[in-house]
């Protein structure tokens, strides 16, 4: 990984089309803005891999399973 | 109409008539076509067939007969990923995830949008809500309320 130190207003670009700025760094947090294509989609990575995870999952299913919620299969208890 | 052997057995299709993702699912760039395979018995889910990989599926179904307020406006890129004008083309679609025990759980935070016409669809990120990944559904009892109040 690329590792590069920057300071509040400093800018690095990725890429023609592709700019991230250091706004503020406050608290342990840091604040950054973005300059990046509309179809360029940017998530925050937690989010992003929690998604990635779900889609995983939910591959793992038999073909039984879709008659989980049809009336006609439901167990009568 | 094409062949493909996937986990469940054999599968023919229309090459034509494709569910088309431009831009994959998220985390998996390379999915771009389904087969979209209606449940044979009674029931709202149905499940979509990957033609790039033959061994992943996914199950389906319209969050708005479970969650009666849920709306997904699509954003002006996805709209042209769908190639629609306005957001009253697309409806939305959610991956129904299955554990072992079946008390199955619906992706509101990462929904499908769809249009029929362009036959064309896009996986999007609320990124700013409270959906969550794994909904469980509505108990029924809820539910009954719901559609009573509507």
């Amino acid at each position: 990984m690329l590792v590069l130190t920057r300071k509040t207003g400093d800018g690095i670009v990725i890429g023609d089309d592709i700019t991230i700025k250091i706004i503020e760094i406050k608290g342990g947090g840091i604040r950054i803005g973005i300059d990046a294509p509309k179809d360029c989609k940017i998530y925050r990575q937690e989010i992003y891999e929690k998604i990635c995870q779900e889609n995983r999952e939910a591959m793992q299913w038999q073909l039984d399973d879709l008659d989980v919620l049809a009336p006609s299969t439901k167990k009568d208890k | 109409m094409k062949k493909i052997l996937t986990r469940f057995g054999e599968i023919e299709y229309d090459p034509a008539n494709l569910l088309h993702f431009p831009a994959g699912l998220v985390g998996l760039p390379t999915l771009k076509d389904f087969v979209v395979m209606p449940n044979k018995k009674e029931g709202p889910l149905f499940w979509i067939q990957s033609i790039d990989d033959p061994d992943i599926a996914f199950v389906l179904t319209d969050p708005t007969n479970f969650f009666l307020e849920y709306r997904v406006i699509p954003e002006g890129s996805e709209k042209e990923i769908l190639k629609i004008e306005t957001e009253e083309e697309c409806y939305v679609l959610s991956i129904v995830t299955v554990p072992p025990d079946q008390n199955i759980t619906l992706n509101l935070a990462a929904p499908i949008l769809f249009s029929p016409t362009t036959n064309r669809a896009v996986q999007v990120i609320l990124e700013n809500s409270t959906y969550q990944t794994k909904t469980s559904l509505p108990a029924i009892d809820d539910q009954e309320k719901q559609s009573s109040s509507a």
